[in-house]
């Protein structure tokens, strides 16, 4: 097996998470079974981070382990990174607007 | 590690011990049992003078008689790991010390008592349990062998010292392992609810009855209601530096210990699982609080469990009565992976191997311990109870 840089967790994710610490224009390869995607990133992704595997637009739901961790707060082009800044969750959207607690 | 993953080529002999209530064990030792805060240090006196062969463990309180430790230390006591049972008293407490031994004679296994106040004291006491352990420990050495499949196994599983590795591949593949236990014909649970954190749904999707579903429906929102009310969750800055971006995204990363197969019930009494399959344990049975990591353990060996699978990332020293086989994937512990865990997973996270390929490799670890390889754990004699 050729050392993957990141792993993709579910065959239905629109992310895939960093294996180690990886760098804007870094052109990246996962696969699960028989789905393989090629991204290059748009930005630089540490360890444990996730990034687009495809263009996701506004409002979506976010899929890892082929369920949602969020849906996204603006479009996101694949290649980039996705975290707290573009993604909320339920959870999180409401444990925000009760305790103030920006994220 | 250079296994060759077949399900279909199993060919582990697993020689257990058949008790008398036609339980089969993977390990053959004499419980040391204290009835009381008050005869534990003569309990573990007498567990010292026989260190080989015998486990200690006992009532966490003093003389009141409480439902759920008493039923607790019983099931213990009546575990399949145990060829026979020492229990030691003070005299006074409620949880009287042949009461706690006839409970768990009902196995068929031979228990013995002593009260250290009829003894005459501390060295009495140590005189005469050191005669009935000898007699129970050659007892023990007689035990029948029985073969046995992966059908017969229960196994728990824990998490500790969770880091982003955890949710990336120690956690998945668990779930792997899980699944091909539970094709096998075995058992599998877990517990730790609050880390469940919305998983409501998806949990009750997989539920093999409605009434099931509700239940777990149940329990996981109000450990929601309760964590929202306390404004606190198990979730924190670290978590989102380390790149986890909600709740639910951690919560999954822990789900996927639970693999795929139907869930059976959920456990609120300790005593063997009404049936095989996957089964969620709700933690210690009506305390409501959070228990540390070998107290786990032992909640899983108080359900029959076997053996314990445990999932860490910064590393763990945890055991308990029954073998734990620590599982890792934090590449930047190697030390630690050397002499605390039982499966290198780094692999997945050096990018080396697939998750599924990991799975099967920890179930034939499963099957090897079963069989009788001896874990850190056991070989470390951390049997914390």
């Amino acid at each position: 097996m050729v050392r993957q840089k990141a792993i993709l967790l579910h065959l239905q994710d629109d992310v895939a998470t960093a294996l180690t610490d990886l760098k804007a224009g870094d052109q990246v390869r996962v696969s699960l079974g028989d789905r393989v995607v090629e991204v290059t990133l748009r930005q630089d992704i540490d360890f444990g981070h996730k990034f687009a595997l495809r263009d996701i637009a506004k409002g979506e739901n976010v899929l890892k382990y082929g369920m949602p961790i969020g849906q996204a707060l603006e479009d996101i082009r694949a290649g980039e990174w996705v975290h707290v800044h573009n993604c909320r969750s339920r959870c999180w959207g409401y444990y925000n607007e009760k305790y103030g607690i920006q994220a | 590690m250079a296994s060759k993953p077949n399900k279909r080529e199993e060919n582990v002999d697993i020689l257990g011990y058949l008790r008398p209530d036609g339980r089969l064990g993977i390990r053959n030792h004499v419980a040391i049992i204290y009835s009381t805060h008050c005869s534990m240090i003569v309990a573990q006196k007498l567990h010292s003078l026989f260190p080989e062969g015998t486990q200690v463990f006992g009532y966490p309180g003093g003389c009141a008689l409480r439902e759920g430790p008493f039923h607790k230390i019983t099931e213990l006591g009546k575990h399949s790991s145990y060829a026979a049972a020492l229990v030691v008293g003070l005299g006074c407490e409620g949880t009287d010390a042949f009461m706690v031994a006839e409970e768990i004679a009902k196995s068929g296994k031979p228990v013995e008592a002593i009260k250290i106040n009829a003894e005459g004291g501390d060295l009495k006491t140590i005189e005469k349990g050191s005669r009935i352990l000898v007699k129970l420990l050659q007892h023990a050495s007689l035990a029948e062998r029985a073969k046995m499949t992966p059908a017969d196994l229960i196994v728990g599983q824990e998490c500790g010292g969770s880091d982003a590795t955890s949710g990336l591949a120690s956690n998945p593949i668990t779930g792997v392992a899980a699944d091909l236990l539970i094709e096998a014909g075995g058992t599998y649970m877990h517990s730790e609810i609050v880390e469940l954190l919305g998983c409501g749904e998806i949990l009750a999707a997989r539920a093999v009855n409605p009434e099931v579903g509700r239940q777990i429906k149940e329990m996981i929102a109000e450990a929601e209601r309760s964590c929202f009310e306390a404004g606190r969750f198990s979730w924190g800055y670290g978590n989102i530096l380390g790149g986890l971006t909600s709740i639910e995204e951690k919560s999954y990363g822990c789900l996927t210990k639970s693999g795929s197969k139907p869930l059976q019930g959920i456990l609120t009494k300790y005593g063997l699982p009404p049936g095989k399959g996957y089964y969620i344990q709700e933690g210690e049975p009506g305390s409501g609080t959070f228990h540390g990591d070998p107290e786990g353990v032992n909640q899983f060996a108080a359900c029959g469990a076997h053996l314990c699978l445990f999932t860490t990332g910064c590393g763990s020293t945890t055991g308990g009565l029954i073998p734990v086989i620590k599982i890792i994937a934090n590449p930047k512990r190697r030390q630690l992976i050397e002499d605390n865990a039982d499966f290198d997973a780094t692999p997945v996270i050096l990018g080396e191997k697939t998750i599924q390929q990991m799975g099967e490799e920890l179930y034939h670890e499963i099957l090897a311990v079963a069989a009788g390889k001896r874990t850190k754990s056991e070989i470390y004699r951390h049997y914390e109870a």
